[in-house]
């Protein structure tokens, strides 16, 4: 084996750095290939950063908002107050406590996001608000800060849902093709022949009375798993058409497997690549999606999350720019950090598709 | 096939493509929960249960739910009814926009607003072409150069900005510089519009945002396509028998790059009026989006039902359109 490639690397002039290239790449697998062509792309780990910063963000201000709340439970006890009275005490605050530190002066580390304070309205950014206050009273670095879960957690839950069916379905018409492939085809057209941000308008308006768990974003984020699915469920689609005529699919199915093994074992895993990048650069689409629905009023106005603010603040834009402002920037660098990142990655994972 | 039958084919496509979205759009009213008579008349404040249940009645009847008897009317008649009249162009009566009591026939407000919602989005999509189109030749054909970069970064930034919130930061930069924040009203809308100079003062500020939101979109496809057929063999041909470099990129590069922009194009039209709607909303702009946000914030069920046929319509001949210039494009390309 090895004189054959020493022949062939003989016979074409190779300079030393791709040689060193080709040297590194040898024996690695496919996934340490494109975090090495990911490592290289500047703008791509810029978004990759900016990615990993939101999450541990809406990570961190979930389990603290948690951690607050079950702090002052009556029955844990730690913390004086009661966590259903937002006047309680305990509630302006979120508060560290450490044992054996008296209960009345817990550390303070900065504002409920639901607690108003009537002396604190409209202040501008200061050492106190580094965001400024709102014109409820409320502290913004506090809403921006907690509104991190609710936006991310939004995009995610909306684009992983949407993937999932439409993994499903275009698995099912890639695979069977025929009538069951042409009534999708119809379907997806009908779907796609409206702008989605309209005929999710339509939708949340008709359906707001609906009673389900979880609140009005419950409805957005169903109805948008319903009909969001069309553009994953092409791409799968045209996937497992090029791919079930593979010889690798034929040997597969000379050996008697199943139709359940082939695409589990065989066609899903080749499509993991499509899928990836969907997901990357469709959260960016669904939090810019869900912001715009917020911004125009078809949010929900009791939680915290950045579109809301966005829609509660925006026409004091010109008198008290920082109210709407950070909201509106923490959801500029959500989807450019998403973008960057999903355009590097499916740089780094096709490269055929690069520019 | 001759051209002609390829396009007379494909406008006959479009009517089972509309009446899907028809019936899809009538299904979910019907599905939702709530009453819509009940949503109609909650204004009517009633002493008696007799004056409720009378004026249900006449709005149940007059909304074609209940028959001249009190019988309930079928879904599938009255979507036969709801076709029939869209046939004859008729939308029935608006609840939200009144005049002297009686709302007002919706194909009449339509027709009204329509025409500032198509000056304003041909306008700003001829401009975001042909600057999208200059600055993808640019940054192309000056590959890694310092206005390379610092357009494609511009575009990345524009790209991931939220539609609306341009807009308002648009009103924000204008207002400090100008006084004036864009935001229509008064006299800009006086007849004819075409002659009133007011109009075009209104119309610099949506046109700027909205030209925006489609120039990030398409420069980014220009550049991409462009950079991939300058690396043509062909290209190297044109350029090695001596043609000289704008002939190379607008006859031979330009014109190869153009069909799969167009396709990606005709595809993303939806995503182009919603965000028409969008920038409509933010500046007051008397369009179809306006309209159509009004219906669904005061539930509006006849507007909203009209808006989404209109919506789709244009988006289907916007997309026969796009179809139809592959073939101009393409000379490849036989039907």
């Amino acid at each position: 084996m090895a004189t054959i490639e020493n022949i062939e690397t003989d016979e074409f002039i190779l300079d030393e750095k791709t040689l060193r290239e080709i040297e590194t790449m040898k024996g690695a697998g496919q996934w340490s290939i494109v975090w090495r062509r990911i490592k290289k792309d500047k703008m791509g780990m810029l978004g990759l950063y900016i990615v990993i910063f939101l999450i541990l963000m809406a990570f961190a201000s979930w389990i603290l908002l948690q951690f607050d709340t079950w702090l002052t439970k009556p029955e844990v006890g730690l913390l004086w107050g009661n966590p259903d009275n937002p006047a309680s005490l305990n509630n302006l605050y979120i508060e560290l406590w450490i044992p054996g530190l008296n209960k009345a002066n817990p550390v303070v580390l900065f504002n409920h996001p639901t607690y108003q304070f009537a002396d604190q309205v409209k202040l501008p950014p200061s050492f106190m608000h580094p965001f400024g206050t709102d014109a409820n009273g409320q502290d913004m670095l506090s809403r921006v800060f907690f509104g991190a879960t609710n936006s991310l957690a939004l995009g995610f839950i909306g684009q992983m849902t949407t993937v999932v069916i439409g993994t499903v379905l275009g698995s099912i018409a890639g695979f069977y093709g025929g009538i069951i492939d042409d009534i999708l085809q119809r379907v997806i057209e009908l779907l796609y022949s409206m702008p989605q941000f309209i005929l999710m308008i339509f939708i949340i308006v008709l359906f707001e009375d609906i009673k389900v768990p979880g609140g009005k974003y419950a409805v957005v984020v169903i109805f948008f798993a319903l009909i969001g699915w069309g553009g994953t469920a092409l791409i799968i689609r045209s996937n497992f058409f090029s791919l079930k005529e593979q010889d690798f699919v034929e040997a597969e199915r000379a050996l008697g497997a199943s139709d359940l093994r082939i695409i589990f074992k065989h066609i899903l895993p080749n499509s993991l690549a499509p899928l990836i990048i969907i997901v990357t650069l469709g959260i960016a689409g669904t939090i810019f999606l869900f912001a715009a629905l917020a911004f125009f009023g078809f949010g929900d106005a009791t939680i915290v999350s950045w579109g809301d603010d966005l829609n509660k603040w925006q026409d004091q834009l010109l008198e008290y720019p920082w109210m709407p402002m950070f909201p509106a920037l923490f959801i500029f660098f959500t989807v450019l950090g998403f973008n960057l990142f999903g355009d590097s990655l499916r740089d780094a994972l096709d490269p055929r598709l690069k520019d | 096939m001759s051209l002609r039958g390829y396009i007379i084919r494909r406008v006959i496509y479009i009517v089972p493509i509309m009446l899907g979205v028809t019936l899809m759009n009538f299904t979910l009213i019907n599905i939702s929960p709530g009453d819509p008579v009940i949503i109609r008349i909650g204004l009517i404040h009633c002493e008696t249960e007799d004056c409720y249940n009378a004026a249900y009645n006449r709005e149940a009847i007059s909304m074609g739910l209940l028959d001249s008897d009190l019988y309930t009317v079928p879904w599938f008649k009255r979507y036969v009814d709801f076709v029939s009249d869209l046939l004859r162009l008729d939308f029935g009566t608006s609840w939200y926009y009144t005049k002297a009591g009686t709302g007002r026939p919706i194909t009449q407000i339509i027709q009204e607003h329509a025409k500032y919602t198509i000056i304003l989005n041909v306008v700003s999509f001829l401009m975001s072409l042909l600057l999208a189109t200059a600055i993808g030749v640019v940054s192309s054909t000056r590959q890694n150069s310092f206005w390379d970069r610092s357009l494609t970064i511009a575009m990345l930034l524009g790209y991931a900005m939220p539609l609306f919130w341009l807009a308002k930061l648009i009103m924000l930069v204008s207002y400090y510089l100008f006084d004036f924040t864009g935001v229509a009203e008064g006299d800009a809308f006086t007849e004819p519009i075409l002659l009133n100079g007011q109009f075009y003062k209104y119309l610099i500020l949506p046109t700027l945002a909205l030209t925006i939101g489609g120039l990030v979109f398409m420069a980014r496809l220009v550049r991409s396509q462009l950079l991939e057929i300058l690396r043509q063999d062909y290209i190297t041909t044109a350029k090695a028998k001596g043609l000289d470099s704008r002939a190379v990129i607008y006859k031979h590069a330009f014109r190869n790059g153009l069909l799969p922009i167009v396709t990606i194009i005709g595809s993303s039209l939806p995503g182009l009026l919603g965000g028409s709607v969008m920038i409509e909303r933010v500046f007051g702009w008397p369009g179809l989006g306006t309209i159509f946000l009004n219906g669904a914030l005061f539930r509006d069920y006849p507007l909203m039902m009209a808006t989404n046929t209109i919506f789709p319509f244009l988006f289907l001949i916007a997309r026969l359109l796009t179809d139809i210039t592959y073939v101009f494009i393409d000379p490849r390309i036989k039907y």
